[in-house]
């Protein structure tokens, strides 16, 4: 993840290159060293210090990495013929590479020849058969050609590996959510929480899988951790203070007869409310009524 | 008896300068041989994944207050359960790690390359530095110091009556062989194969099974009452 400090210094130095103030290698390698997509930019400015003999002789054996960075921004970018360039010049110094042959795998995929793809991915794991990227370019590709069942059997084989790989985890989980397979959503939900227990995102999802599920259990389940959300992200959440409110009321109903709980329920409820309508009033005083109207309706005191 | 040595400025040219430096040398040399040598093995599908698991069974330790109880307890089942059990480990069935490590060949091998690129060039350096330097003194420190550091400082010379604070030339070598990890670490940077003491620290982990305490804490982990999922 970007930390502040660090996305102000990547957005400093992204600015000085767009405006010829230098430093061009300098905002490619943190881009690199964060890992964050901007490709259009890194196309730019990587293509014209690859297209400058003298500049690209400085970076050394560096230069093979720039390479790499570029080619990948070409695919993002759908500059085919740049990336073939790159991946190109690539092999011919990296004969038989592993890394170069994902990068010729990507190009493939990047291009729509799926099946093509697919081969040269099993060629390079039959030499290396524990290559975790490998194992994601072939879910990638089962995901681009629509074949959502078939990246839901292969995620589940790589899991079965690397089951502490949260970006996986993730990627399963949403793919579940997408296939409306709620319960198996959940438990990838809850594989995230325990492996980064302070990320609100995951709680929030979560807690969204979770109320649509229904039934009271996991209506009670789902509210505190869009409560918990609220309180690992410092209060801001606005999707989860609505969540709170959407929780309660769909819990009043079902325990309506029953007259158990009703008490703390609509303390914190009424909490959300509040928040919900301080924070209309700081940020968009002009969609207030239609906020309150929304309460109304959900049958919320305010 | 406390009479000064004199030292040839000969001694300092031809001694101890270039003892010094010849030990860098080999110790820079010796950094990229194992280097050279170490050979990149594919990992082990099997240590990968229990590697895997006990991560998970760790994280599942440490927060386990964070799920639903419900899950949680699935969960237990499901790392410590007494049929298959990810992490369950039948008694007696349970490998001594120094006894795997007998039967893995490959271990072995890397052991001995390991060993033999440390063992060869400090016998090398010592025999030259016997042949060549031995029996005199070659430096002199600048505090004066115990006797029990005569065995220390002056090894090759049998002399009682010399001042403790002279440094034999093979006293020299073998103060050389173990002060310069510091400056291998300037040299080579901090991940250098010749840091001795993480090899160490590698042999004090070995009677260590991580999967053994896992399933035993796993098993005694308390199941987190509702009160305890933060509300």
């Amino acid at each position: 993840m970007v930390g502040f400090a660090e996305e102000g210094e990547l957005n400093r130095l992204e600015s000085q290159v767009d405006n010829g103030g230098g430093g061009a290698w300098e905002y490619l390698s943190l881009v690199r060293k964060l890992k964050v997509r901007r490709s259009e930019k890194v196309l730019k400015h990587g293509l014209s210090i690859l297209n400058d003999p003298k500049s690209r002789s400085k970076l050394g054996p560096d230069e093979w990495t720039l390479y790499e960075q570029v080619a990948i921004a070409a695919m993002d970018c759908h500059k085919l013929d740049i990336a073939k360039d790159c991946v190109q010049t690539l092999s011919k110094r990296f004969p038989g590479s592993t890394r170069i042959g994902k990068l010729e795998g990507m190009w493939l995929e990047a291009k729509g020849s799926w099946a093509e793809a697919e081969k040269a991915y099993s060629r390079l794991l039959e030499d290396n058969p524990l290559d975790p990227i490998i194992h994601k370019r072939r879910v990638a590709v089962a995901k681009a050609q629509g074949n959502v069942s078939g990246a839901i059997e292969l995620l589940n084989k790589y899991l079965e590996v690397f089951m502490a790989d949260h970006d996986a985890w993730r990627e399963l989980a949403e793919i579940y959510v997408s296939l409306q397979m709620y319960k198996q959503s959940a438990f990838c939900y809850e594989e995230l929480i325990l492996g980064q227990p302070s990320v609100p995102l995951y709680h929030i999802a979560y807690a969204e899988v979770l109320y649509t599920l229904g039934g009271l259990e996991n209506l009670n389940t789902a509210k505190k951790y869009y409560a918990s959300t609220i309180e690992l992200s410092g209060g801001k959440n606005t999707r989860a203070l609505f969540g709170i409110c959407l929780c309660s009321t769909a819990i009043s109903q079902l325990t309506k007869g029953r007259n158990r709980e009703e008490r703390e329920s609509t303390d914190l409820q009424s909490l959300a409310a509040t928040a919900l309508l301080k924070e209309y009033k700081q940020k968009a005083p002009a969609k207030l009524p239609s906020l309150s109207s929304v309460l109304k309706s959900i049958k919320l005191p305010f | 008896m406390a009479e000064d040595l004199v030292l040839d400025s000969a001694i300092r040219d031809w001694v101890l300068i270039p003892l010094s430096l010849v030990m860098v040398l080999i110790g820079i040399l010796r950094h990229f041989v194992t280097k050279l040598m170490r050979s990149s093995q594919p990992p082990d599908i099997k240590i990968l994944k229990e590697n895997q698991v006990v991560m998970r069974a760790r994280n599942l330790r440490t927060c386990a207050n964070l799920i639903p109880a419900k899950s949680f307890r699935s969960r237990r089942v499901y790392f410590s359960n007494e049929e298959n059990g990810l992490l369950y480990v039948p008694k007696g069935q349970a490998q001594n790690p120094q006894a795997q490590m007998l039967t893995d060949p490959n271990m072995a091998t890397d052991m001995m390359k390991k060993n033999l690129s440390m063992i060869i060039p400090q016998t090398l350096t010592f025999a030259w530095v016997n042949f060549f330097f031995s029996g005199f003194v070659a430096a002199k420190i600048p505090f004066p110091l115990t006797q029990r550091f005569r065995s220390m400082l002056q090894n090759g010379i049998d002399l009682s009556t010399v001042d403790v604070s002279y440094v034999s030339s093979r006293s020299w070598y073998f103060l050389n062989l173990f002060g310069l990890r510091g400056l291998f670490s300037l040299i080579l940077g901090e991940e250098n194969a010749l840091d001795d003491t993480q090899r160490m620290m590698q042999m004090g982990g070995f009677g260590f099974d991580p999967t053994k305490s896992n399933v035993t804490d796993i098993m005694a982990c308390p199941i987190p009452s509702e009160e305890k999922l933060i509300t």
